[in-house]
């Protein structure tokens, strides 16, 4: 999966109509709620392995930090 | 975790009763801020959709006794052949005596029969299960009438919204009994009381009971719900993290202790906590999609003590044969059975008609000053 791919993805992943890119502050996004870091936790297992808690999404800014973790 | 086998038990029939009225999400739009896009987002990622409650004079025991007259009436077994009564739920309609003394005097069971209630919720059903099994197999019963329910919505406030709408009321009633031929199942339990408090009522039992101050406290959290000391709360982020530490290993270590397969299985009755949770046990678990009803939470909502067996009924026009039972929350606590359900009468899903005349509260309290005053 590549980056751009990645950000597509998010798009349905948050169910957001909102241009997301590697910069898109997660705070910012009225979409990003508990919600949204459940269902990225469980795009992260089921695409990249990566078990992701809760907590985990705190020190998370921004969704490329977030592509960071899955390694793209 | 503590793994049984049982050989000779089975179930002969299951009921659930739903009360009448309920709310559909859609019908909410004021609590999503008139945000129709924002309803419809939580709608598709969490499943909400339609939820019944109990009105206020209804209570899990008026639920279970009518589940309970409509199984045995359906399979023919006459309350007097009753050798055992197990009543598991959350929301008793008196702190004592237990509600399952008050369901034997209702169903008019013989006096010559044990009956007892389980301080459960989510996992409570297959804990009553288990218990009816272990009573029938060691021959000290000849059959158990398991009642199982609970009243969420009569725990929380429709305004606070961050239980009000996963929640709905339904209560159930399951018919054991001995066989001579042989009928397999499994099981396996588990608790962590060290999350005692993840899921919790904290007022109204000894620790801190009801008083005359209790209701001047209040508090507001993040998002504006207002907290008042009769309902009931979770943690959200910790009973998660339980979730998928505990519910796909239970499914797992189910299925291996009963020596099945995913082939093996016709259902997989998850505890319906909600579709998004349910769809990541299900990816973990690794158990196929086709066979795990997530629907229920949109029809039902999450029906707590009763949930798998709003699942089973809910699937009353299918034939059953091999079931997978995983259950967890609320203790914490979390059970998991393997049962053959072949030839098992599924009542499927009844509506709860509350009788005429039933009594208001103000003569509820007129009938106990009077009782106190032993008139």
């Amino acid at each position: 999966m590549t980056r751009d791919e990645f950000l597509a993805e998010m798009q349905e992943v948050l169910q957001t109509d909102a241009e997301l890119t590697a910069d898109t502050v997660l705070a910012d996004l009225d979409e990003w709620d508990s919600l949204s870091i459940m269902a990225t936790m469980a795009f992260l297992d089921k695409h990249f392995g990566i078990k992701m808690k809760l907590a985990d999404f705190r020190v998370l800014s921004t969704l490329g930090d977030i592509m960071d973790k899955a390694g793209l | 975790m503590s793994k049984s086998k049982f050989s000779h038990v089975k179930i002969r029939g299951v009921k659930t009763s739903l009360p009448e009225h309920y709310i559909d999400v859609d019908d909410e739009l004021k609590y999503f801020g008139g945000n129709q896009k924002k309803l419809d987002r939580q709608k598709k990622m969490i499943g909400y959709g339609r939820r019944y409650l109990a009105d206020a004079q209804t209570t899990v025991t008026d639920l279970a006794v009518d589940a309970a007259e409509k199984l045995l009436s359906e399979i023919s077994v006459r309350s007097e052949d009753i050798e055992s009564l197990v009543f598991v739920n959350q929301s008793p309609d008196y702190v004592a005596p237990a509600d399952a003394c008050i369901a034997h005097g209702r169903l008019g069971l013989s006096q010559n029969i044990p009956c007892l209630s389980i301080n459960l919720g989510c996992s409570g059903y297959v804990y009553a299960l288990w218990n009816a099994h272990a009573l029938i197999e060691s021959g000290a019963v000849g059959n158990c009438l398991v009642l199982a329910g609970d009243l969420p919505t009569h725990t929380i406030t429709q305004d606070n919204r961050k239980s009000a709408p996963v929640f709905g009321d339904a209560a159930s009633a399951t018919f054991l009994v001995r066989t001579e031929e042989e009928c397999r199942s499994a099981f396996v339990l588990g608790t962590d009381g060290k999350g005692w408090d993840k899921l919790i009522m904290p007022f109204g039992g000894m620790r801190l009971p009801y008083d005359k101050d209790t209701f001047n406290y209040s508090a507001t959290d993040a998002l504006g719900n207002v907290w008042t000391p009769n309902q009931s709360m979770m943690k959200g982020e910790d009973v998660f993290a339980f979730t998928m530490e505990v519910a796909p290993k239970l499914i797992t270590d189910t299925l291996v202790t009963a020596g099945w397969s995913n082939d093996d299985v016709s259902l997989f009755a998850i505890h319906q906590a909600n579709k998004q949770i349910l769809e990541m046990i299900v990816n973990k678990a690794g158990i196929p999609l086709e066979k795990t009803p997530i629907d229920v939470f949109s029809k039902y909502a999450n029906n707590s003590t009763n949930s798998v067996v709003t699942v089973l009924c809910d699937q009353a026009d299918k034939p059953i044969d091999k079931a997978v039972l995983a259950t967890f929350g609320i203790g914490l606590s979390w059970a998991g059975a393997a049962l053959n359900l072949s030839g098992m009468h599924n009542g499927g899903i009844a509506t709860y008609r509350p009788p005429a005349n039933r009594p208001t509260r103000e003569q509820q309290i007129e009938h106990w000053l009077k009782y106190y005053k032993g008139e």
